[in-house]
């Protein structure tokens, strides 16, 4: 089967789509981690103070940083796929949430939260398939209108 | 309380973001990586359109809300309360982008929105 260079830029793209993903959500879980662990360790005392004393702080900084990398690749995904495919898709950061929060701040993680990771993991492989059955069905429109 | 109005705030503002700034990067059109040059010109579009920089400002209200709740609540509670921006997002894209969602994309949105309350109970 010959694949038109429309069709196979497409199933490229949903390629490089994914690699974004990947790196909009580990660069956010990441983040997350350093950011929470500088607001706990400061606490709720006062908004100006609080704010005085996270601006000054690196570690707010970097996981700042880490959260800025997410969004400009999740931007960058959103200009080459549809948000019902990049926004559910993301939603896997949820799970590296939970799992990055049970390893490296310590938070109890109970069996009902791992049956929601099992969930939400469910969910983004259809989601995925979705994705892929989109662009193959294109794919074939394409040919068809090219055969003719 | 406190923590319900600003979790409230956040997913509002996070999903009206979401739509915002598809609509922008839609209307810049597909980034290429490759030519470095042709990436600065897209930052410049992308900086001064409307719809991007109308999804950022709903995006800062979504980030300071999240900080402020964070600051008190556990992470692995708050983050998975956020489950209704994956429906109201997709709402979103199917009404004001004109997406078309199809019945298996929508059966796995649930089970993530399924998932993500699961993963907010203790």
């Amino acid at each position: 089967m010959v694949m038109t260079r429309d069709a196979c830029s497409r199933r490229a793209s949903l390629k490089k789509t994914i690699t974004a993903l990947i790196v909009t959500i580990f660069a956010q879980a990441t983040g997350n981690v350093f950011l929470s662990m500088k607001m706990k360790e400061i606490g709720g005392n006062g908004w100006l103070i609080f704010l005085a004393r996270a601006v000054e702080s690196p570690t707010f900084w970097f996981g700042t940083a880490l959260l800025i990398v997410s969004f400009i690749f999740f931007a960058v995904a959103l200009s080459w796929a549809d948000l019902s495919f990049v926004v559910p898709a993301v939603s896997a950061e949820v799970v590296v949430n939970v799992v990055f929060a049970n390893y490296f701040l310590s938070e109890t993680v109970s069996l009902t939260r791992w049956t929601g990771v099992l969930f939400i993991s469910i969910g983004v492989i259809l989601v995925l398939r979705s994705e892929r059955q989109r662009t193959r069905g294109e794919s074939k429109e394409i040919l068809t209108r090219i055969d003719r | 309380m406190k923590t319900a109005i600003l979790i409230a705030m956040m997913v509002l503002a996070d999903s009206a973001g979401d739509v915002f700034l598809t609509r922008g990067m839609k209307q810049v059109g597909e980034i290429s990586i490759v030519n470095p040059k042709a990436l600065l010109t897209i930052g410049t579009k992308v900086i001064s359109n409307k719809s991007f920089l109308s999804g950022i400002f709903f995006m800062t209200v979504t980030f300071v809300s999240f900080l402020i709740v964070i600051s008190w609540a556990d992470l692995s509670l708050v983050f998975p309360a956020k489950s209704l921006v994956y429906v109201l997002s997709t709402l979103g894209a199917k009404f004001f982008l004109e997406e078309t969602v199809t019945v298996q994309r929508w059966t796995g949105i649930v089970l993530v929105c399924l998932g993500v309350t699961l993963t907010s109970l203790p």
